[in-house]
């Protein structure tokens, strides 16, 4: 599934006082296959951007194309089925008595059969590494399990394309770690994904894409590399040493291990 | 999300933003209570003069009031059309088998509607033009003297600040817990009442329990601050009751009064 947005602007409150434009002209397509990640400072717009990948909002101008097709003409149900969104903050929408009912809520709202809907909930909580957690209540976890919890319950629809804002924020770096490799497996199942992100050496590590929001426009687009060796200076550590060392036959790593290597070549050669 | 619905304040400098809170508080109770008196076109007339010159001097925009009035246009509809269809004295001035209508469903529709419109312009001005924190402090000061009988007057205004000051969050809140649940497939706008009703628990639930752990938090931060009540508590703003005040107050009365009489 090839998700497009055309010159998308988006503003709240139009005609109030407290009107802002929140994006201005972003034209961007999620690959199938990619992830793509969005970085960009706070208030840049990109929870908004997020939202209108399965049109929570609606674009004030400009459109969304799926496959090539305006989504306007798709049912919005279908939409947000095949593209899963993943809130900031998710676990503020656990509601059911156990982790269980509450992953089972988007497959029930699928109408699925029992038996189906078992099995989606039962892949979601494996995927996630909380089985183990079924039969709890939402509410006696702790801020991390919620959190995966509430990622589980999106899973559990079977999306095309998996949008995360800031899924790691608060994490413990081991949590962190095990939220990427999900990432990571989501995309060999030849399936997308948006992560948005604060963190640019995660995002070093997993992005195929990286674009750049600021002041609700797209600031740059384009591999790891080209992003952040144009701007060593917003990059990850990693670029930061090798731009650091100014030693161009080292390549352009990005990604821990590739630096750790090129620096080793370096040493040693 | 913001500046929006019933009793929101309208930040403005204005003769009317500037007036001391109780003085607006009894004008605008002196106002609904008179409307109740009124029974006649020139009573009317008389007090809706008053609102909408109070309304033009405190210069929070028309569209904005309309606004807010939006909400019970709908109420003040269908009661009107009642009053028209269903009472049926003095003359006949129209008829189509069972639809009668007489002069006095007329008029006491007009009545009722011009009622209520003055009772929430009345309101929504007082709303608009006073800040909830002033509002509750004036509404403490009026009560104040039923603390000696054990009422708690700064207990009920410290609460009524409260939750006006936490009605946007957990709007803003609503939102986004109906936003997440709707990206799984919930929806809000389907079926018979029954089922909408039902399809707001997934968004009912997560509120609930957002807001108690608020209230936790907050009760936890005033007394870590060492609020313990009102007694012996000072304020940072005083209320002043000025000359101006008076004569808002004054007038506000001799309107009431003039349009009953009238
Ligand atoms: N519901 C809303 N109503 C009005 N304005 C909003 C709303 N949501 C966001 N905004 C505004 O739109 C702009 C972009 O917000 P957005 O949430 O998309 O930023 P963000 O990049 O996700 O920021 P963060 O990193 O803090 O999550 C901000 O200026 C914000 O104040
Ligand atoms: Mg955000």
């Amino acid at each position: 599934m090839r998700l497009e947005l055309e010159d998308v602007h988006h503003v709240y409150a139009p005609g109030t006082r407290f009107e802002v434009p929140a994006l201005r002209g972003v034209s961007l397509a999620v690959e199938p296959g990619e992830v793509l990640a969005v970085v960009g400072g706070t208030g840049s717009g990109k929870s908004t951007l997020a939202q209108h990948l399965n049109l929570l909002l609606k674009p004030t101008r400009g459109r969304l194309l799926v496959d090539g097709e305006d989504a306007r003409g798709m049912k919005l149900g279908e939409l947000r089925r095949r593209v899963g969104l993943v809130f900031q903050f998710p676990e503020a929408q656990l509601f059911e008595s156990s982790v269980r009912r509450d992953v089972a809520f988007a497959p029930r709202r699928l109408g699925l059969g029992e038996d189906a809907v078992g099995e989606r909930v039962r892949q979601a909580l494996a995927e996630l590494e909380i089985s183990h957690l079924a039969d709890r209540s939402p509410f006696s976890l702790s801020g991390g399990e919620r959190r995966r919890a509430a990622i589980a319950g999106v899973l559990a629809m079977d999306p095309e394309v998996l949008v995360l804002d800031e899924p790691t924020a608060g994490l413990d770096p081991f949590a962190r770690a095990e939220l990427l490799g999900l990432v990571r497996r989501f995309r060999e199942r030849g399936r997308s994904v948006v992560l948005i992100s604060h963190d640019l050496d995660e995002v070093a590590e997993v992005a195929d894409r990286v674009c750049v929001l600021e002041r609700g426009r797209v600031r740059a687009l384009g591999t790891p590399e080209e992003v952040f060796y144009a701007n060593p200076a917003l990059a990850p550590a990693t670029v930061r040493v090798m731009a650091a060392l100014g030693r161009a036959e080292a390549g352009r790593p990005v990604r821990f291990a590739d630096t750790l290597q090129a620096l080793k070549e370096l040493l040693e050669g | 999300m913001l500046g929006r619905g019933l009793g929101q304040f309208y930040p403005a400098e204005s003769p009317v933003h500037r007036l001391d809170p109780r003085a607006k508080i009894v004008a605008a109770g002196a106002i609904v209570a008179g409307l109740f008196l009124v029974d006649s076109m020139a009573g009317f007339l008389v007090i809706g003069g008053a609102v909408v010159a109070a309304l033009v001097v405190s210069r929070v925009p028309v569209g904005s009031f309309l606004r807010a009035m939006r909400p019970v246009l709908f109420i003040l509809v269908i009661t009107s059309l009642f009053q028209i269809l269903f009472y049926r004295r003095g003359e006949l001035i129209f008829g189509w088998g069972w639809i009668q209508v007489y002069t006095g469903g007329v008029e006491l529709a007009a009545f009722l509607a011009l009622r209520l419109a003055l009772l929430i312009s009345a309101t929504t001005l007082l709303t608009a033009t006073t800040s909830p924190l002033a509002l509750a402090d004036g509404l403490e000061d009026l009560l104040s003297p039923l603390s000696r009988l054990r009422f708690p007057a700064h207990e009920l205004a410290m609460m009524m600040s409260i939750a006006l000051r936490f009605i946007p969050t957990l709007s803003s809140e609503a939102e986004k817990v109906m936003k997440a649940q709707a990206a799984r497939g919930a929806e809000f706008s389907e079926g018979g009442l029954l089922r909408r009703a039902r399809a707001l628990v997934p968004v009912l639930v997560p509120l609930t329990i957002g807001a108690f752990k608020r209230a936790d938090e907050l009760a936890e931060a005033m007394e870590s601050r060492g609020y313990r009540g009102g007694a012996g508590r000072t304020r940072y703003r005083e209320l002043r009751f000025r000359p101006p005040d008076a004569a808002v107050l004054a007038l506000a009365v001799a309107a009431v009064a003039g349009g009953a009489l009238v």
